[in-house]
């Protein structure tokens, strides 16, 4: 199967609150993808669908299995981080692996203590007197010991120092992802990550905005600086979105040909951020 | 693969072991000392000479009988551990399934493929089968240094030996009572088990007066829609009676477990423990 | 159907409650049942010391018997 993540019409309400309006998603094996959108957006719910921990209708398919359906099976190839501090206050660290160790039959326990080795974090300690860095660090070390093909991170860096942050991306690129695993990462922190990713997902008000791969994402959207005497040319062609830059006006164009773009300025490929934002604020033609 | 099942579930009632050290182990420690004090105060406050008539008087009357016949007339000297193991069992079952979620830590656990009924059977497992087996080593203990004051007590006052050993042999024996007794009860209180899991798995806040509410409610409308009070009769039926909670004799177990309202209590006992295995999917 | 039985926590207790009074609610019906305490017998609460006495004879009532059991199987008076 060449998708790891298949899910079409995923619908969650709470209340009349609606979180997933019919979202149709599907992630290649072995991708990094991002899932970017605001607060509110959906991510955390979507995420959650993924790993059984949140029920939606819909059809949803991961690692082919219906996370609904067995979840805990499914936690055999799938790992997940959330947001910082999910860890059991109360456990020492050395308990926390031996649990693991004991439940999950492919959990490698020389890996997690080698990584573990290269951080200050202590065996006999509790969780609740790691600092928060500490605690992403154990997470990460603890996961990345486990021979999963599947890794789901929501907002795993949320208030790390930067030292921290960098290092877990680090460690992620270097130790864990080897090609063939697949990472979904939910963030704020566009930027951190933008580099790292080869599939981009944009989640808003509970529906799919863009679904697809760094590489055609360069082909289908465009970023033009446009010449003072350009921009009734460009205003013509629809632009999906417009600021100011540096005294000229900026242009996102989506599935325009860059031939057509050529003549009005300089070309370059929107960065996820500006995408994101451009996105977001989308002008609605009609 | 079954022995990996049997190692994850070993590591499951570890789990809870270590997560409620307090109410396994901490709280009979304290009761045992309170007991130890308590006893060594009201020694004070006795003659020695008639502490060891007392001895000579219960050697006398144990004569002949053998330490089961004995164990049961000790058993009662447990019964601060069982009203402890009570309260203990109550606050553990409505909380164990809260506080996870409460805390969030419940995100980690459902990331392990550990399914949602290995969980909730292991809470049940962990109460009615592991949580007695400390408080009788601690009983145990508290034997032991009772023996120990006695004898020394009995050497000073020339008090037959083997009589005060005759007595920790059947102090012994009745651990065995207590143990069983402890874990019948547990099979005999199914039903009360399963309500409190099933409110602690269901509550945002509060759980354990939505178990309290609940069940208040529930007898009124049974009462209200059918013009019955089964409900009622049963709760009745289940706490009216100190006898159910105690076995002195190991004839009688088989007939206290397996007769038909303690194995209708484990039917109706397993729908709610259902109802807290599919609420765990519920994870906000 | 299964949907709107585990849509939400809400749901799921009332179904699991429905369930759990109706099996109750039936049974009592069909057996009759009443209030009333179960009583297992236990000795041990109605303690006098006599009874320690009673104990002991009661132990050597029971050996006697078991001899005079072997005596009547192997039809030796």
């Amino acid at each position: 199967m060449s998708n790891i993540v298949e899910a079409k019409s995923l619908t969650k309400n709470y209340g009349s609150f609606t979180a997933l309006d019919g979202v149709d998603l599907t992630i290649p094996r072995g991708a990094i993808s991002g899932l970017i959108g605001p607060n509110g957006a959906g991510k955390t719910t979507t995420l959650k669908a993924l790993i059984g921990l949140c029920d939606v209708d819909g059809e949803l398919s991961v690692a082919g299995r219906d996370p609904r359906i067995a979840r805990h099976k499914l936690m055999e190839d799938v790992c997940f981080i959330a947001d910082v501090g999910i860890l059991p206050k109360w456990i020492k660290v050395s308990q926390l692996i031996d649990y693991v160790e004991a439940v999950h039959h492919r959990f490698d326990r020389k890996k997690a203590e080698k990584f573990l080795s290269t951080t200050d974090i202590p065996a006999n300690k509790r969780i609740k007197d790691l600092s928060k860095g500490m605690v992403t660090q154990l997470h990460l070390a603890l996961v990345m010991a486990i021979d999963v093909q599947l890794l789901v991170l929501d907002e795993p860096t949320l208030g790390l120092d930067i030292i921290y942050r960098k290092e877990f991306y680090d460690r992620l690129l270097n130790d864990f992802y080897d090609g063939n695993r697949t990472i979904i990462i939910s963030t704020h922190q566009v930027e951190e990550i933008e580099a790292l990713l080869s599939h981009l997902v944009f989640i808003n008000k509970g529906k799919i905005v863009i679904d697809s791969s760094m590489s055609d994402l360069s082909e289908i959207y465009t970023e033009v600086l446009v010449d003072a005497d350009k921009v009734a040319q460009a205003d013509a062609l629809l632009p999906l979105y417009v600021r100011k830059l540096l005294g000229k006006k900026s242009y996102t164009f989506e599935s325009v040909p860059r031939e057509q773009l050529k003549t009005l300025g300089e070309l370059h490929t929107p960065s996820v951020a500006d995408l994101f934002v451009a996105k977001l604020k989308e002008k609605k033609h009609g | 693969m079954g022995k990996f099942a049997v190692l994850q579930f070993y590591a499951l009632l570890k789990r809870e072991v270590l997560e409620h050290r307090n109410i396994f182990i901490g709280a009979p420690v304290v009761v045992a000392l309170l007991l130890l004090v308590a006893a060594t105060w009201v020694a004070t406050q006795i003659d020695q000479s008639d502490l060891a008539e007392g001895l000579r008087f219960v050697s006398v009357l144990f004569d002949g009988l053998s330490p089961f016949d004995i164990a049961p007339f000790i058993m009662l000297l447990a019964i601060p551990f069982y009203l402890t193991l009570y309260v203990c069992s109550v606050i553990y079952l409505i909380n164990t399934l809260y506080q996870d979620r409460k805390e969030m830590s419940v995100l980690f656990w459902q990331s392990m493929p550990v399914s949602n009924l290995q969980t909730v059977l292991s809470k049940i497992v962990a109460i009615v089968l592991v949580a007695p087996i400390f408080y009788v080593l601690i009983i145990f203990g508290m034997y032991l240094v009772a023996m120990v004051w006695l004898t020394v007590l009995g050497i000073s006052n020339d008090v037959d030996l083997v009589g005060i050993g005759y007595l920790f042999l059947a102090a012994t024996a009745s651990l065995v009572l207590i143990y069983i007794s402890a874990v019948v009860t547990g099979i005999w209180l199914l039903p009360s088990i399963g309500w409190l899991l099933l409110f602690s798995a269901f509550a945002k806040k509060t759980p354990l007066l939505w178990a309290g509410g609940v069940f208040i409610l529930v007898g009124f409308l049974e009462d209200f829609i059918f013009g019955t009070q089964f409900l009622a009769n049963w709760v009745a039926s289940r706490t009216s009676d100190p006898n159910q909670y105690l076995i002195f004799e190991f004839q009688s177990v088989f007939e206290r477990v397996f007769n038909y309202d303690t194995l209708f209590g484990v039917v109706v006992g397993s729908i709610l423990v259902a109802g807290a295995v599919f609420m765990r999917r519920f994870t906000d | 159907m299964k949907d709107l039985l585990l849509r939400n926590r809400y749901t799921l207790l009332v179904v699991t409650l429905i369930v759990y009074m109706g099996v109750l609610v039936t049974e009592g019906m069909i057996t009759g049942r009443e209030a009333r305490g179960i009583e297992f017998e236990n000795p041990y609460f109605d303690f006098n010391s006599a009874d320690f006495e009673g104990i002991r004879e009661r132990r050597s009532d029971n050996e006697n018997e078991n001899i005079r059991v072997e005596f009547d199987d192997t039809g030796d008076v």
